[in-house]
Protein backbone atom coordinates (compact mmCIF):
# COMPACT_ATOMS: atom_id res chain seq x y z
CA UNK A 1 0.00 0.00 0.00
CA UNK A 2 2.84 2.35 0.99
CA UNK A 3 4.58 1.60 -2.33
CA UNK A 4 1.40 2.43 -4.22
CA UNK A 5 1.11 5.78 -2.45
CA UNK A 6 4.73 6.62 -3.30
CA UNK A 7 4.21 5.55 -6.91
CA UNK A 8 1.09 7.69 -7.35
CA UNK A 9 2.71 10.65 -5.60
CA UNK A 10 5.65 10.42 -7.99
CA UNK A 11 3.26 10.08 -10.92
CA UNK A 12 1.41 13.23 -9.84
CA UNK A 13 4.69 15.19 -9.55
CA UNK A 14 5.74 13.88 -12.96
CA UNK A 15 2.44 14.79 -14.62
CA UNK A 16 2.28 18.22 -13.00
CA UNK A 17 5.87 19.03 -14.07
CA UNK A 18 5.18 17.87 -17.63
CA UNK A 19 1.98 19.91 -17.75
CA UNK A 20 3.82 22.97 -16.54
CA UNK A 21 6.28 22.90 -19.43
CA UNK A 22 4.10 21.36 -22.13
CA UNK A 23 5.70 19.52 -25.02
CA UNK A 24 8.85 20.78 -26.64
CA UNK A 25 8.77 22.79 -29.86
CA UNK A 26 11.40 23.62 -32.47
CA UNK A 27 12.18 27.29 -32.55
CA UNK A 28 13.33 29.47 -35.40
CA UNK A 29 15.74 32.00 -33.93
CA UNK A 30 15.39 35.46 -35.43
CA UNK A 31 18.64 36.47 -37.09
CA UNK A 32 19.41 40.19 -37.52
CA UNK A 33 19.61 41.52 -41.06
CA UNK A 34 23.06 41.03 -42.53
CA UNK A 35 23.99 38.22 -40.12
CA UNK A 36 24.71 34.73 -41.49
CA UNK A 37 22.63 31.72 -40.47
CA UNK A 38 23.66 29.88 -37.32
CA UNK A 39 25.18 26.43 -37.78
CA UNK A 40 23.53 24.43 -35.03
CA UNK A 41 25.07 21.09 -34.04
CA UNK A 42 22.94 18.11 -35.09
CA UNK A 43 22.47 17.08 -31.47
CA UNK A 44 21.48 20.54 -30.29
CA UNK A 45 18.94 22.09 -32.62
CA UNK A 46 17.11 24.95 -30.87
CA UNK A 47 13.86 24.16 -29.09
CA UNK A 48 11.77 26.07 -26.59
CA UNK A 49 12.58 23.83 -23.63
CA UNK A 50 16.29 23.42 -24.42
CA UNK A 51 16.66 27.18 -24.35
CA UNK A 52 14.51 27.48 -21.23
CA UNK A 53 16.55 24.86 -19.40
CA UNK A 54 19.77 26.60 -20.45
CA UNK A 55 18.44 29.91 -19.24
CA UNK A 56 17.56 28.47 -15.84
CA UNK A 57 21.01 26.93 -15.48
CA UNK A 58 22.75 30.10 -16.64
CA UNK A 59 21.32 31.95 -13.64
CA UNK A 60 21.53 29.07 -11.14
CA UNK A 61 23.99 29.33 -8.23
CA UNK A 62 23.86 25.57 -7.81
CA UNK A 63 26.38 25.43 -10.64
CA UNK A 64 29.10 26.69 -8.30
CA UNK A 65 30.62 24.61 -5.52
CA UNK A 66 29.79 27.08 -2.75
CA UNK A 67 26.44 28.21 -4.23
CA UNK A 68 27.61 31.82 -4.57
CA UNK A 69 28.06 32.40 -8.30
CA UNK A 70 26.47 31.50 -11.61
CA UNK A 71 27.22 32.29 -15.25
CA UNK A 72 25.58 35.71 -15.00
CA UNK A 73 27.95 36.72 -12.20
CA UNK A 74 30.57 37.39 -14.87
CA UNK A 75 28.17 37.81 -17.79
CA UNK A 76 25.63 40.43 -16.72
CA UNK A 77 22.95 41.27 -19.32
CA UNK A 78 23.02 45.02 -18.62
CA UNK A 79 26.77 45.08 -19.32
CA UNK A 80 26.29 43.24 -22.62
CA UNK A 81 27.09 40.02 -20.77
CA UNK A 82 30.38 41.20 -19.29
CA UNK A 83 30.85 42.22 -15.64
CA UNK A 84 32.50 45.64 -15.58
CA UNK A 85 35.43 44.30 -13.56
CA UNK A 86 39.11 44.31 -14.47
CA UNK A 87 39.19 40.56 -14.09
CA UNK A 88 36.25 38.47 -12.97
CA UNK A 89 35.62 37.38 -9.43
CA UNK A 90 34.72 33.74 -9.04
CA UNK A 91 33.61 31.53 -6.21
CA UNK A 92 34.64 32.59 -2.67
CA UNK A 93 35.82 35.92 -4.05
CA UNK A 94 38.61 34.28 -6.07
CA UNK A 95 40.25 36.71 -8.47
CA UNK A 96 40.18 35.57 -12.08
CA UNK A 97 43.00 35.92 -14.56
CA UNK A 98 41.17 37.54 -17.44
CA UNK A 99 38.56 40.13 -18.26
CA UNK A 100 35.14 38.59 -18.91
CA UNK A 101 34.37 38.59 -22.65
CA UNK A 102 30.93 39.52 -23.95
CA UNK A 103 28.62 36.65 -24.86
CA UNK A 104 26.91 38.68 -27.59
CA UNK A 105 26.75 36.61 -30.78
CA UNK A 106 28.74 33.67 -29.40
CA UNK A 107 26.66 31.47 -31.71
CA UNK A 108 28.90 32.54 -34.59
CA UNK A 109 32.31 32.18 -32.96
CA UNK A 110 34.52 29.62 -34.71
CA UNK A 111 36.26 28.76 -31.41
CA UNK A 112 36.17 29.85 -27.80
CA UNK A 113 38.49 31.21 -25.09
CA UNK A 114 40.99 33.97 -25.81
CA UNK A 115 43.58 31.52 -27.13
CA UNK A 116 40.93 29.74 -29.18
CA UNK A 117 41.52 26.26 -27.79
CA UNK A 118 37.90 25.20 -27.38
CA UNK A 119 36.08 24.33 -30.61
CA UNK A 120 32.41 24.34 -29.58
CA UNK A 121 30.08 26.28 -27.33
CA UNK A 122 28.96 23.00 -25.80
CA UNK A 123 32.52 22.18 -24.68
CA UNK A 124 33.17 25.72 -23.58
CA UNK A 125 30.50 25.54 -20.90
CA UNK A 126 32.61 23.05 -18.96
CA UNK A 127 35.52 25.50 -18.69
CA UNK A 128 34.24 27.87 -15.98
CA UNK A 129 32.49 25.03 -14.13
CA UNK A 130 35.76 23.15 -13.69
CA UNK A 131 37.98 26.17 -13.13
CA UNK A 132 38.97 26.30 -9.47
CA UNK A 133 38.99 30.10 -9.61
CA UNK A 134 35.60 30.48 -11.29
CA UNK A 135 32.95 27.96 -10.20
CA UNK A 136 35.34 25.38 -8.80
CA UNK A 137 33.07 22.40 -9.13
CA UNK A 138 33.46 18.74 -9.87
CA UNK A 139 30.88 18.51 -12.65
CA UNK A 140 29.63 15.13 -11.49
CA UNK A 141 28.88 16.44 -8.00
CA UNK A 142 27.05 19.39 -9.50
CA UNK A 143 25.02 17.05 -11.73
CA UNK A 144 24.11 14.98 -8.69
CA UNK A 145 22.96 18.14 -6.92
CA UNK A 146 20.77 19.26 -9.82
CA UNK A 147 19.29 15.82 -10.30
CA UNK A 148 17.52 16.30 -7.00
CA UNK A 149 15.41 18.99 -8.68
CA UNK A 150 12.21 17.53 -10.20
CA UNK A 151 11.82 20.38 -12.68
CA UNK A 152 15.38 20.07 -13.95
CA UNK A 153 14.90 16.33 -14.46
CA UNK A 154 11.58 16.87 -16.21
CA UNK A 155 13.06 19.51 -18.50
CA UNK A 156 15.98 17.18 -19.30
CA UNK A 157 13.55 14.49 -20.34
CA UNK A 158 11.28 16.73 -22.36
CA UNK A 159 14.07 18.68 -24.04
CA UNK A 160 16.69 16.02 -24.64
CA UNK A 161 14.88 12.74 -24.00
CA UNK A 162 17.32 11.85 -21.21
CA UNK A 163 16.20 9.97 -18.11
CA UNK A 164 18.25 12.21 -15.86
CA UNK A 165 20.07 15.50 -15.96
CA UNK A 166 23.61 14.68 -17.11
CA UNK A 167 26.71 16.24 -18.66
CA UNK A 168 25.16 16.04 -22.11
CA UNK A 169 22.08 17.99 -21.03
CA UNK A 170 24.18 20.46 -19.05
CA UNK A 171 26.48 21.35 -21.93
CA UNK A 172 23.79 21.30 -24.62
CA UNK A 173 21.24 23.39 -22.78
CA UNK A 174 23.72 26.06 -21.70
CA UNK A 175 24.90 26.31 -25.31
CA UNK A 176 21.30 26.39 -26.59
CA UNK A 177 20.53 29.40 -24.40
CA UNK A 178 23.78 31.18 -25.22
CA UNK A 179 23.04 30.87 -28.94
CA UNK A 180 20.05 33.13 -28.33
CA UNK A 181 22.28 35.90 -26.93
CA UNK A 182 22.16 37.83 -30.17
CA UNK A 183 22.90 41.49 -30.68
CA UNK A 184 22.45 43.20 -34.04
CA UNK A 185 20.20 46.17 -33.53
CA UNK A 186 22.45 49.21 -33.31
CA UNK A 187 22.47 52.62 -35.00
CA UNK A 188 25.30 51.24 -37.15
CA UNK A 189 23.10 48.29 -38.26
CA UNK A 190 20.21 50.62 -39.05
CA UNK A 191 22.56 52.79 -41.10
CA UNK A 192 24.26 49.94 -42.98
CA UNK A 193 21.61 47.27 -43.46
CA UNK A 194 18.42 49.34 -43.30
CA UNK A 195 19.94 52.33 -45.07
CA UNK A 196 18.60 54.81 -42.52
CA UNK A 197 20.83 57.71 -43.32
CA UNK A 198 19.98 59.53 -40.12
CA UNK A 199 20.72 56.52 -37.91
CA UNK A 200 24.27 57.82 -37.47
CA UNK A 201 25.21 61.40 -36.61
CA UNK A 202 27.72 63.26 -38.76
CA UNK A 203 30.41 62.69 -36.12
CA UNK A 204 29.64 58.96 -36.03
CA UNK A 205 29.84 58.80 -39.83
CA UNK A 206 33.24 60.51 -39.77
CA UNK A 207 34.29 57.95 -37.15
CA UNK A 208 33.02 55.11 -39.35
CA UNK A 209 35.06 56.33 -42.32
CA UNK A 210 38.15 56.66 -40.18
CA UNK A 211 37.59 53.23 -38.61
CA UNK A 212 37.58 51.49 -42.00
CA UNK A 213 40.29 53.71 -43.52
CA UNK A 214 43.73 52.60 -44.72
CA UNK A 215 45.15 55.09 -42.26
CA UNK A 216 43.87 53.49 -39.05
CA UNK A 217 43.17 49.95 -40.37
CA UNK A 218 40.94 49.34 -37.33
CA UNK A 219 38.56 47.52 -39.61
CA UNK A 220 41.19 45.13 -40.91
CA UNK A 221 41.07 43.15 -37.66
CA UNK A 222 37.72 44.32 -36.32
CA UNK A 223 36.09 43.39 -39.58
CA UNK A 224 32.82 42.10 -40.93
CA UNK A 225 29.42 42.04 -39.35
CA UNK A 226 30.90 40.88 -36.03
CA UNK A 227 33.75 43.36 -35.97
CA UNK A 228 36.31 40.58 -35.59
CA UNK A 229 38.52 38.54 -37.89
CA UNK A 230 38.54 35.85 -35.17
CA UNK A 231 42.32 35.73 -35.60
CA UNK A 232 45.01 36.22 -32.96
CA UNK A 233 47.10 39.36 -32.68
CA UNK A 234 49.66 40.96 -30.43
CA UNK A 235 48.78 44.63 -30.27
CA UNK A 236 51.77 45.82 -28.24
CA UNK A 237 49.93 46.12 -24.95
CA UNK A 238 53.09 45.06 -23.07
CA UNK A 239 56.76 44.52 -23.70
CA UNK A 240 56.48 41.37 -21.58
CA UNK A 241 53.19 39.52 -21.25
CA UNK A 242 52.49 37.67 -18.02
CA UNK A 243 49.64 35.91 -19.84
CA UNK A 244 51.14 34.16 -22.89
CA UNK A 245 47.86 34.19 -24.84
CA UNK A 246 47.87 31.94 -27.90
CA UNK A 247 51.30 30.58 -26.93
CA UNK A 248 49.64 28.87 -23.99
CA UNK A 249 47.74 26.68 -26.42
CA UNK A 250 50.34 25.98 -29.12
CA UNK A 251 53.66 26.61 -27.29
CA UNK A 252 54.90 28.82 -30.14
CA UNK A 253 57.01 31.78 -29.05
CA UNK A 254 55.85 33.69 -32.10
CA UNK A 255 52.33 33.58 -30.68
CA UNK A 256 53.28 35.02 -27.30
CA UNK A 257 50.96 37.88 -26.38
CA UNK A 258 48.47 37.13 -29.14
CA UNK A 259 44.78 37.09 -28.25
CA UNK A 260 41.65 36.53 -30.29
CA UNK A 261 40.27 39.76 -31.76
CA UNK A 262 37.25 40.67 -29.63
CA UNK A 263 34.06 41.96 -31.19
CA UNK A 264 33.47 45.69 -30.85
CA UNK A 265 29.70 45.35 -30.70
CA UNK A 266 28.46 46.98 -27.47
CA UNK A 267 32.02 48.08 -26.76
CA UNK A 268 30.79 51.12 -24.82
CA UNK A 269 29.23 48.74 -22.29
CA UNK A 270 31.98 46.15 -21.99
CA UNK A 271 34.84 48.01 -20.33
CA UNK A 272 37.37 47.75 -18.87
CA UNK A 273 39.25 46.58 -21.94
CA UNK A 274 41.98 44.19 -23.08
CA UNK A 275 42.41 40.54 -22.10
CA UNK A 276 43.32 41.56 -18.57
CA UNK A 277 41.01 44.56 -18.22
CA UNK A 278 44.03 46.80 -17.79
CA UNK A 279 42.59 49.76 -19.70
CA UNK A 280 39.56 51.38 -18.18
CA UNK A 281 38.21 53.63 -20.93
CA UNK A 282 37.85 53.77 -24.69
CA UNK A 283 39.83 57.01 -24.68
CA UNK A 284 42.81 55.23 -23.13
CA UNK A 285 42.47 52.34 -25.59
CA UNK A 286 42.65 54.81 -28.43
CA UNK A 287 45.69 56.42 -26.84
CA UNK A 288 47.50 53.06 -26.93
CA UNK A 289 46.75 52.63 -30.63
CA UNK A 290 47.48 56.27 -31.44
CA UNK A 291 50.95 55.90 -29.94
CA UNK A 292 51.56 52.63 -31.78
CA UNK A 293 51.67 50.30 -28.79
CA UNK A 294 54.73 49.07 -26.92
CA UNK A 295 57.61 47.22 -28.48
CA UNK A 296 57.21 43.49 -28.74
CA UNK A 297 58.72 41.12 -31.32
CA UNK A 298 55.26 39.70 -32.11
CA UNK A 299 53.48 43.03 -32.43
CA UNK A 300 51.21 43.20 -35.47
CA UNK A 301 52.79 45.33 -38.21
CA UNK A 302 49.62 47.37 -38.51
CA UNK A 303 50.04 48.72 -34.99
CA UNK A 304 52.00 51.94 -35.48
CA UNK A 305 51.59 55.59 -34.48
CA UNK A 306 48.42 56.99 -36.06
CA UNK A 307 48.83 60.68 -35.25
CA UNK A 308 45.10 61.11 -34.81
CA UNK A 309 43.95 64.57 -33.80
CA UNK A 310 41.74 64.94 -30.70
CA UNK A 311 38.75 65.50 -33.03
CA UNK A 312 39.50 62.33 -34.96
CA UNK A 313 39.82 60.37 -31.75
CA UNK A 314 36.47 61.74 -30.59
CA UNK A 315 34.93 60.76 -33.94
CA UNK A 316 36.22 57.20 -33.62
CA UNK A 317 34.86 56.89 -30.10
CA UNK A 318 31.49 58.30 -31.19
CA UNK A 319 31.37 55.62 -33.90
CA UNK A 320 32.22 52.86 -31.47
CA UNK A 321 29.44 54.05 -29.16
CA UNK A 322 27.07 53.69 -32.09
CA UNK A 323 27.71 49.95 -31.88
CA UNK A 324 25.55 49.79 -28.75
CA UNK A 325 22.39 47.69 -28.89
CA UNK A 326 20.08 48.96 -26.15
CA UNK A 327 17.29 46.53 -27.03
CA UNK A 328 19.73 43.67 -26.57
CA UNK A 329 20.70 44.59 -23.01
CA UNK A 330 17.03 44.93 -22.06
CA UNK A 331 15.87 41.75 -23.80
CA UNK A 332 13.60 40.00 -21.28
CA UNK A 333 14.11 36.65 -23.00
CA UNK A 334 17.71 36.80 -21.85
CA UNK A 335 17.01 37.88 -18.29
CA UNK A 336 16.74 35.56 -15.28
CA UNK A 337 13.68 33.29 -15.28
CA UNK A 338 10.85 34.58 -13.09
CA UNK B 1 -13.57 -26.49 -42.26
CA UNK B 2 -14.69 -28.64 -39.37
CA UNK B 3 -13.03 -28.56 -35.98
CA UNK B 4 -11.77 -32.10 -36.61
CA UNK B 5 -10.06 -31.06 -39.88
CA UNK B 6 -8.38 -28.08 -38.24
CA UNK B 7 -7.07 -30.29 -35.43
CA UNK B 8 -5.66 -32.75 -38.02
CA UNK B 9 -3.80 -29.94 -39.82
CA UNK B 10 -2.20 -28.79 -36.57
CA UNK B 11 -1.19 -32.32 -35.58
CA UNK B 12 0.43 -32.84 -39.00
CA UNK B 13 2.22 -29.53 -38.81
CA UNK B 14 3.51 -30.34 -35.35
CA UNK B 15 4.75 -33.71 -36.55
CA UNK B 16 6.54 -32.09 -39.51
CA UNK B 17 8.26 -29.57 -37.32
CA UNK B 18 9.41 -32.20 -34.84
CA UNK B 19 10.69 -34.51 -37.63
CA UNK B 20 12.78 -31.75 -39.27
CA UNK B 21 16.50 -32.12 -38.75
CA UNK B 22 17.65 -30.10 -35.81
CA UNK B 23 20.41 -27.50 -36.34
CA UNK B 24 23.69 -28.88 -35.10
CA UNK B 25 24.56 -27.73 -31.60
CA UNK B 26 27.24 -25.04 -31.77
CA UNK B 27 30.55 -26.40 -30.64
CA UNK B 28 31.74 -24.36 -27.73
CA UNK B 29 35.32 -23.24 -28.28
CA UNK B 30 36.91 -22.93 -24.91
CA UNK B 31 38.63 -19.61 -24.40
CA UNK B 32 41.72 -18.67 -22.49
CA UNK B 33 41.64 -15.90 -19.91
CA UNK B 34 44.26 -13.19 -19.91
CA UNK B 35 44.79 -10.77 -17.07
CA UNK B 36 46.80 -7.60 -17.65
CA UNK B 37 48.05 -6.48 -14.24
CA UNK B 38 49.24 -2.88 -14.02
CA UNK B 39 51.63 -2.43 -11.13
CA UNK B 40 54.13 0.10 -9.83
CA UNK B 41 57.71 -0.71 -8.79
CA UNK B 42 60.66 1.05 -7.18
CA UNK B 43 64.04 -0.44 -8.06
CA UNK B 44 62.34 -3.76 -8.86
CA UNK B 45 60.65 -3.93 -5.47
CA UNK B 46 57.05 -3.02 -4.76
CA UNK B 47 56.18 0.65 -4.76
CA UNK B 48 53.63 2.03 -2.34
CA UNK B 49 51.88 5.30 -2.86
CA UNK B 50 52.26 7.59 0.13
CA UNK B 51 55.61 6.11 1.21
CA UNK B 52 58.80 8.19 1.06
CA UNK B 53 61.58 7.17 -1.36
CA UNK B 54 64.98 8.63 -2.30
CA UNK B 55 65.38 9.34 -5.99
CA UNK B 56 68.64 9.49 -8.00
CA UNK B 57 69.15 13.10 -6.94
CA UNK B 58 68.71 12.15 -3.26
CA UNK B 59 65.45 14.05 -3.17
CA UNK B 60 63.00 12.51 -0.72
CA UNK B 61 59.76 12.05 -2.59
CA UNK B 62 56.27 10.92 -1.81
CA UNK B 63 53.93 10.19 -4.70
CA UNK B 64 50.30 10.91 -3.79
CA UNK B 65 48.49 10.54 -7.09
CA UNK B 66 49.31 8.67 -10.29
CA UNK B 67 46.50 8.44 -12.84
CA UNK B 68 46.97 7.58 -16.48
CA UNK B 69 45.00 6.82 -19.61
CA UNK B 70 45.98 3.77 -21.62
CA UNK B 71 44.47 2.97 -24.97
CA UNK B 72 44.03 -0.03 -27.22
CA UNK B 73 45.90 -2.54 -25.06
CA UNK B 74 46.58 -5.20 -27.64
CA UNK B 75 48.12 -8.66 -27.76
CA UNK B 76 49.63 -9.94 -31.00
CA UNK B 77 49.35 -13.62 -31.83
CA UNK B 78 52.20 -15.54 -33.43
CA UNK B 79 50.32 -15.47 -36.75
CA UNK B 80 50.18 -11.66 -36.59
CA UNK B 81 46.55 -11.40 -35.50
CA UNK B 82 45.94 -8.54 -33.12
CA UNK B 83 43.48 -8.83 -30.25
CA UNK B 84 42.40 -5.66 -28.49
CA UNK B 85 42.02 -6.47 -24.81
CA UNK B 86 40.82 -3.01 -23.78
CA UNK B 87 40.10 0.09 -25.84
CA UNK B 88 40.45 2.73 -23.12
CA UNK B 89 41.16 2.65 -19.45
CA UNK B 90 41.83 5.38 -16.93
CA UNK B 91 44.01 3.58 -14.43
CA UNK B 92 44.61 4.72 -10.91
CA UNK B 93 48.14 3.42 -10.56
CA UNK B 94 47.96 3.97 -6.82
CA UNK B 95 46.27 0.60 -6.78
CA UNK B 96 47.20 -2.47 -8.71
CA UNK B 97 44.76 -2.62 -11.63
CA UNK B 98 43.82 -5.83 -13.41
CA UNK B 99 42.08 -6.02 -16.78
CA UNK B 100 40.71 -9.41 -17.79
CA UNK B 101 39.51 -10.70 -21.11
CA UNK B 102 38.72 -13.99 -22.76
CA UNK B 103 40.72 -14.63 -25.90
CA UNK B 104 41.52 -17.40 -28.34
CA UNK B 105 44.05 -19.89 -26.94
CA UNK B 106 47.44 -19.78 -28.60
CA UNK B 107 50.84 -18.19 -28.42
CA UNK B 108 51.04 -14.44 -28.26
CA UNK B 109 54.33 -12.79 -29.08
CA UNK B 110 53.68 -9.11 -28.60
CA UNK B 111 51.96 -6.55 -26.44
CA UNK B 112 51.33 -2.89 -27.19
CA UNK B 113 49.34 -0.03 -25.75
CA UNK B 114 49.01 3.71 -26.11
CA UNK B 115 50.00 5.90 -23.20
CA UNK B 116 47.35 8.59 -23.34
CA UNK B 117 44.47 9.02 -25.78
CA UNK B 118 45.17 8.87 -29.53
CA UNK B 119 44.56 12.05 -31.54
CA UNK B 120 41.35 10.78 -33.17
CA UNK B 121 39.79 10.43 -29.74
CA UNK B 122 41.53 13.30 -28.03
CA UNK B 123 41.12 16.76 -29.50
CA UNK B 124 37.82 17.98 -30.92
CA UNK B 125 36.05 15.31 -28.93
CA UNK B 126 33.29 16.23 -26.52
CA UNK B 127 33.44 14.11 -23.33
CA UNK B 128 29.75 14.88 -22.70
CA UNK B 129 28.77 12.77 -25.71
CA UNK B 130 30.12 9.52 -24.22
CA UNK B 131 27.94 7.35 -21.98
CA UNK B 132 28.97 7.78 -18.36
CA UNK B 133 30.31 4.21 -18.30
CA UNK B 134 33.11 5.22 -20.69
CA UNK B 135 36.45 6.36 -19.25
CA UNK B 136 36.33 9.15 -21.82
CA UNK B 137 33.02 10.55 -20.50
CA UNK B 138 32.77 13.51 -18.12
CA UNK B 139 32.02 11.07 -15.31
CA UNK B 140 34.67 8.55 -16.36
CA UNK B 141 37.41 11.10 -16.95
CA UNK B 142 37.30 12.24 -13.31
CA UNK B 143 38.61 15.65 -14.28
CA UNK B 144 41.31 14.26 -16.59
CA UNK B 145 40.60 16.69 -19.42
CA UNK B 146 41.61 20.29 -19.95
CA UNK B 147 38.86 22.79 -19.39
CA UNK B 148 40.36 25.77 -21.24
CA UNK B 149 41.50 23.70 -24.19
CA UNK B 150 40.52 20.47 -25.88
CA UNK B 151 41.92 17.09 -25.07
CA UNK B 152 42.47 14.74 -22.19
CA UNK B 153 45.16 14.92 -19.53
CA UNK B 154 46.98 11.69 -20.30
CA UNK B 155 48.83 11.42 -17.01
CA UNK B 156 48.66 13.07 -13.61
CA UNK B 157 51.69 12.42 -11.38
CA UNK B 158 51.58 14.44 -8.17
CA UNK B 159 53.17 14.42 -4.76
CA UNK B 160 55.52 16.09 -2.31
CA UNK B 161 59.29 16.42 -2.25
CA UNK B 162 62.05 17.45 0.14
CA UNK B 163 65.21 18.38 -1.71
CA UNK B 164 67.39 18.73 1.40
CA UNK B 165 67.80 14.95 1.66
CA UNK B 166 67.39 15.21 5.41
CA UNK B 167 65.66 12.33 7.11
CA UNK B 168 62.64 13.41 9.10
CA UNK B 169 62.23 16.79 7.45
CA UNK B 170 58.70 17.53 6.25
CA UNK B 171 58.13 17.24 2.53
CA UNK B 172 57.03 20.77 1.90
CA UNK B 173 57.35 21.24 -1.83
CA UNK B 174 54.83 19.94 -4.33
CA UNK B 175 55.52 18.36 -7.66
CA UNK B 176 52.87 18.04 -10.32
CA UNK B 177 53.10 16.65 -13.83
CA UNK B 178 49.96 16.95 -15.96
CA UNK B 179 50.84 15.67 -19.40
CA UNK B 180 48.59 15.68 -22.44
CA UNK B 181 48.30 16.99 -26.00
CA UNK B 182 48.57 14.96 -29.21
CA UNK B 183 52.36 15.20 -29.67
CA UNK B 184 52.81 13.61 -26.24
CA UNK B 185 50.83 10.48 -27.05
CA UNK B 186 53.20 7.52 -26.85
CA UNK B 187 52.94 3.97 -28.14
CA UNK B 188 54.56 1.30 -25.98
CA UNK B 189 55.39 -1.91 -27.83
CA UNK B 190 56.97 -5.08 -26.54
CA UNK B 191 57.84 -7.80 -29.08
CA UNK B 192 59.53 -11.18 -28.77
CA UNK B 193 57.27 -12.19 -25.94
CA UNK B 194 56.06 -15.74 -25.45
CA UNK B 195 52.70 -15.75 -23.74
CA UNK B 196 51.11 -19.16 -24.10
CA UNK B 197 47.39 -18.97 -23.46
CA UNK B 198 45.75 -22.31 -22.79
CA UNK B 199 42.04 -23.00 -23.08
CA UNK B 200 40.31 -22.81 -19.74
CA UNK B 201 43.37 -21.39 -18.02
CA UNK B 202 44.24 -17.91 -16.83
CA UNK B 203 47.51 -16.26 -17.79
CA UNK B 204 48.64 -13.11 -16.05
CA UNK B 205 50.81 -10.52 -17.80
CA UNK B 206 52.46 -7.97 -15.57
CA UNK B 207 52.83 -4.44 -16.90
CA UNK B 208 55.18 -2.75 -14.50
CA UNK B 209 55.90 0.96 -14.12
CA UNK B 210 59.28 1.58 -12.51
CA UNK B 211 58.72 4.91 -10.80
CA UNK B 212 62.42 5.35 -9.96
CA UNK B 213 63.20 5.38 -13.69
CA UNK B 214 60.68 8.16 -14.41
CA UNK B 215 62.68 10.38 -12.05
CA UNK B 216 66.05 9.04 -13.15
CA UNK B 217 69.19 11.13 -13.55
CA UNK B 218 71.40 11.20 -16.58
CA UNK B 219 71.32 12.68 -20.05
CA UNK B 220 68.50 14.67 -21.53
CA UNK B 221 65.88 12.55 -19.87
CA UNK B 222 66.65 13.38 -16.26
CA UNK B 223 64.05 14.96 -14.04
CA UNK B 224 65.35 16.56 -10.86
CA UNK B 225 62.38 17.60 -8.74
CA UNK B 226 64.52 20.31 -7.16
CA UNK B 227 64.35 22.24 -10.43
CA UNK B 228 61.77 20.51 -12.63
CA UNK B 229 58.77 20.00 -10.44
CA UNK B 230 55.78 21.32 -12.38
CA UNK B 231 54.38 21.04 -15.85
CA UNK B 232 50.81 21.34 -17.05
CA UNK B 233 52.20 20.61 -20.53
CA UNK B 234 51.43 24.19 -21.50
CA UNK B 235 53.95 26.42 -19.82
CA UNK B 236 56.65 23.73 -19.78
CA UNK B 237 56.11 21.48 -22.80
CA UNK B 238 59.72 20.25 -22.79
CA UNK B 239 59.40 18.85 -19.29
CA UNK B 240 56.10 17.22 -20.26
CA UNK B 241 57.86 15.53 -23.17
CA UNK B 242 60.73 14.27 -21.00
CA UNK B 243 58.22 12.92 -18.47
CA UNK B 244 56.16 11.00 -21.00
CA UNK B 245 59.30 9.60 -22.64
CA UNK B 246 60.53 8.42 -19.26
CA UNK B 247 57.16 6.93 -18.48
CA UNK B 248 57.21 4.97 -21.72
CA UNK B 249 60.76 3.79 -21.05
CA UNK B 250 60.08 2.77 -17.45
CA UNK B 251 57.65 0.01 -18.46
CA UNK B 252 58.53 -3.67 -18.35
CA UNK B 253 56.29 -6.56 -19.28
CA UNK B 254 56.56 -10.00 -17.73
Amino acid sequence: MKKKIIFFSLLIVFISCSDKFGSDLSIKIRIPAGFPEINYPDDNQPTKLRIELGRRLFYDNRLSADLTVNCSTCHVPSAAFTDGRTTSTGMSGNGGRRNAPTLANVAWLPYYMMEGGVPTLELQSLAPLHDSVEMGFNVMQMIERLNEDDEIRTLSRLAYNRDTFDAFVLTRSLAAFQRTIISGDTPYDRYITQHQNDALSEQEKRGLDLFFSERTQCGSCHKGIFFSDFDFHNIGLYENYSDPGKERENYKKEDNGKFKTPTLRNIALTGPYMHDGSISSLEEVLLLYNEGGKNHPNKDSRIKPLNLTPTEQADLIAFMKALTDWNFVQNRNLSPPE
Amino acid sequence: MSLKSIASVFILAAALVSCKDKDPEPVEVKKATVELKLDTKWENGDFNLGEVYYDDFTNRIRLDNFMSYFSFMTLTKDDGTEVVIKDFILANLANSTTISAEIEPGTYTGFKMGIGVPADYNTHVDPATYPSSSPLSVAGAQGMFWHWNTGYIFVKFEGKVDTSATEGVDLLNSFSFHVGDDPNFRQYTSNNENFVMKAGETTQIGINFHIDQILASGGNESIDLATDAVTHTSGNPNLAQVFINNMKNCITVD
